[in-house]
């Protein structure tokens, strides 16, 4: 591989830890719920997914572990925003300090044990392609699930009834009621699903990324995630370039420094950051217009 | 054909209870809303302590021993003097969620904003008051992590009325740049040239806050005391606080009645930023005195969560972060107290707090 195509795969493998969880979030927000609590939910699918792991030496074990705990923890999100009418900026916040401390808690017997991390697994045929093939099909199994999951994704927003559904509740949520849909249900499954991706992106990052545990293990890749999802404007397809496009962003220096490239650490960590927030701004009276009505009324409490 | 009264029924006075075999304990329970909702959120609040006193017993400490080791922070003199130091950026970037928030803007990013105001009052105090006096040394720090701060929360307050851009992701989105340039300085420019670990040279001792006589507690103390009685008089006695009001109930009304809507929403923004860059400045003067990587620990979070527990009313909002504050410093007593307890174990404490009013909100009449 050369170097152009070692940070293109890199950034592909580091963003695939951003796109399960910006899906989840995806999923949440076109339900019209804001869930920064995604980077709790993340912290708990990684924690149990490590543990199962360790424990019983089945890493598919520790995955679904890991996607219980996320969806778990996001259902917490769920009860207060949707049953109690939390605010949902303060809720996700809540969960998020709740998961951080409960996985500090139970977590530091794990600190630093070595996982077995998962092994690439090449695509037959695909992965010989000039460079699309080692960007994108000669990786851990779990990236080739991400590219399914956006597909499905897709297809159940755009082609089926539950889609339908999702979005109308995310738009209009008192039509959903009066036309006999269940608008209160439909957020809290949409919640609880995003969360068991969010669990799924952890469990990834502790699996594949980390390769072990360690406190505050996703240091703020849900938060990425979240803004990832107003960055495609609530596209599943643009979730997974945005998510890429910040994991090749994450994944410069370490390329850079493996080539004896010397810079500060610190402004290439910057990048993707102010590259999303450049995005938001152009892309800010547009993004407006597409975001879920129910969902804009979470976010912008301003009407002015 | 005529009725008389006399042939009417009796009328049922209206406050008859209705017969109690019917009542099921809901019912019970929504009738004690209207009068006894401060009696359920202090039993929420006790549940939330229970709850955390049962976590720490699954981790095997003694609960009772955990509930001790943290009354610590509160019963003596000496860690109360401690909770009002760290009250000080927990309290001040507070104040910078809400006062934004009265406008209807969502301040998620006083973390960046407790940050930016302690590298600008480092810049200051490592690299340009060299040989001034203390005393304009302090004043020049505090107004430096004032503007720095303003500037920090009004990039994305000027995101917001030029382009619309949403501030709650925008600020969020800045606290993680504002880490970046913090690190940035500390890894090249700023970087102790004796230091093995990424920091800044320590503050020269005249520059550092000199301590109340007689207390442990440094005079930013005072000057943060100070802020939040200008921030409760900006709220509630300024027509500016009032606008503020008016423009976050209905921006459409605030606009037709000629308040100059955009410019209200910046000045909340950069007002609430200067609140939390003073802060930052402030804990940097008097405590930190040196830049290192993880400094601000999430206070700026843990200020976002304060402001929302005192639901944007300045005196709550300290109280809160004052709380808070005694809270989060119960974690190192915490972990020296008892084996097995990492420090952090206090953010469920902290969660379970804020979590325990949206529990029982249903209960809480509309009026209050």
């Amino acid at each position: 591989m050369n170097p152009i195509e070692e940070a293109l795969a890199g950034g592909v493998g580091l963003g695939t830890a951003i796109l399960f969880p910006a899906l989840g979030e995806l999923i949440s927000e076109r339900a019209g719920v804001v869930n920064l609590g995604t980077e709790g939910a993340m912290l708990g699918g990684a924690l149990g997914s490590v543990v199962v792991t360790i424990e019983t030496g089945n890493v598919w074990l520790g995955l679904l572990v890991g996607i219980i705990c996320g969806a778990a923890a996001s259902a917490i999100h769920g009860w207060l925003t949707i049953r109690r009418k939390a605010d949902q900026l303060a809720s996700g916040l809540v969960l998020w300090f709740l998961v951080l401390g409960m996985t500090s808690t139970f977590g530091a017997d794990y600190n630093n044990q070595p996982v077995n991390a998962m092994t690439k697994v090449a695509i037959p045929g695909l992965s010989k392609i000039p460079w699309v093939g080692p960007i994108l099909f000669d990786h851990e199994i779990l990236v080739y699930v991400g590219y399914v999951a956006v597909a499905a994704i897709w297809y159940v927003f755009y082609r089926t009834r539950a889609g339908l559904a999702l979005r109308a509740t995310g738009e209009r949520p008192d039509v959903v009621a009066t036309t006999g849909g269940r608008p209160q249900l439909v957020q809290f499954l949409a919640v609880t699903i995003g969360g068991a991706f969010a669990g799924l992106g952890g469990a990834f990052f502790a699996n594949v990324v980390a390769s072990s545990w360690t406190e505050n293990l996703t240091h703020g890749y849900g938060f990425v995630a979240v803004a990832v999802v107003l960055f495609a404007a609530w596209r599943p397809l643009w979730v997974l370039g945005g998510s890429f496009l910040f994991g090749i962003a994450l994944n410069l220096p370490y390329v850079l420094q493996a080539h004896q490239v010397q810079l500060n650490q610190a402004l290439l960590d910057a990048l993707p950051y102010l590259v999303t927030l450049l995005a938001l701004a152009a892309l800010a009276r547009r993004g407006g217009a597409d975001a879920p009505e129910e969902l804009g009324k979470a976010l912008n409490r301003s009407s002015a | 054909m005529t009725m008389t009264t006399e042939a009417a029924p009796a009328p049922v006075p209206a406050t008859v209870e209705p017969p109690a075999e019917k009542q099921t304990w809901r019912e019970w329970f929504d009738r004690l809303r209207l009068t006894n909702y401060g009696l359920l959120l202090v039993a929420a609040f006790v549940g939330s302590l229970v709850l955390f006193a049962i976590i720490a017993a699954v981790k095997g400490a003694n609960p009772f021993d955990v509930l001790n080791s943290m009354a610590n922070t509160i019963t003596n003199t000496h860690s109360l003097q401690q909770d009002l130091i760290l009250t000080v950026p927990i309290g001040l970037a507070a104040m910078a969620v809400a006062i934004p928030a009265r406008a209807g803007l969502v301040n998620v990013g006083g973390e960046g904003q407790i940050i930016v105001g302690m590298v600008a009052a480092a810049g200051v105090g490592l690299h340009i008051s060299d040989g001034v006096p203390g005393a304009v040394d302090w004043i020049l720090m505090g107004l430096a992590g004032a503007v720095g701060g303003a500037v920090w929360a009004g990039i994305s307050g000027l995101l917001r009325t030029l382009l619309g851009a949403n501030e709650a992701v925008t600020t969020l989105l800045m606290n993680f740049l504002a880490a970046d340039v913090l690190l940035y300085l500390i890894l090249s420019p700023w970087r102790a040239s004796s230091a093995g670990q990424n920091e800044s040279p320590p503050l020269p001792a005249h520059a550092v806050l000199p301590k109340i006589p007689g207390t442990d507690m440094h005079w930013g103390v005072v000057v943060a005391g100070v802020a939040v009685v200008l921030a409760w008089w900006l709220l509630q006695k300024t027509s500016w606080g009032f606008a503020l009001r008016v423009v976050g109930g209905n921006g459409e009304a605030a606009r037709r009645s000629g308040l100059k809507v955009k410019v209200l929403l910046l000045s909340s923004m950069l007002v609430g930023g200067a609140f939390a860059g003073l802060g930052g400045a402030l804990h940097f003067a008097g405590v930190e005195a040196q830049l290192r990587p993880d400094t601000t620990a999430t206070y700026g979070y843990i200020a976002f969560l304060a402001s929302f527990l005192g639901r944007g009313k300045p005196v709550l909002v300290v109280i809160s972060a004052f709380i808070f504050s005694a809270i989060t410093l119960s974690g190192p007593n915490l972990e020296s107290d008892i084996g097995g307890l990492p420090k952090t174990i206090v953010n469920v404490l902290l969660a379970l707090v804020v979590a325990a009013p949206l529990v029982v909100a249903k209960y809480r009449r509309k009026s209050s």
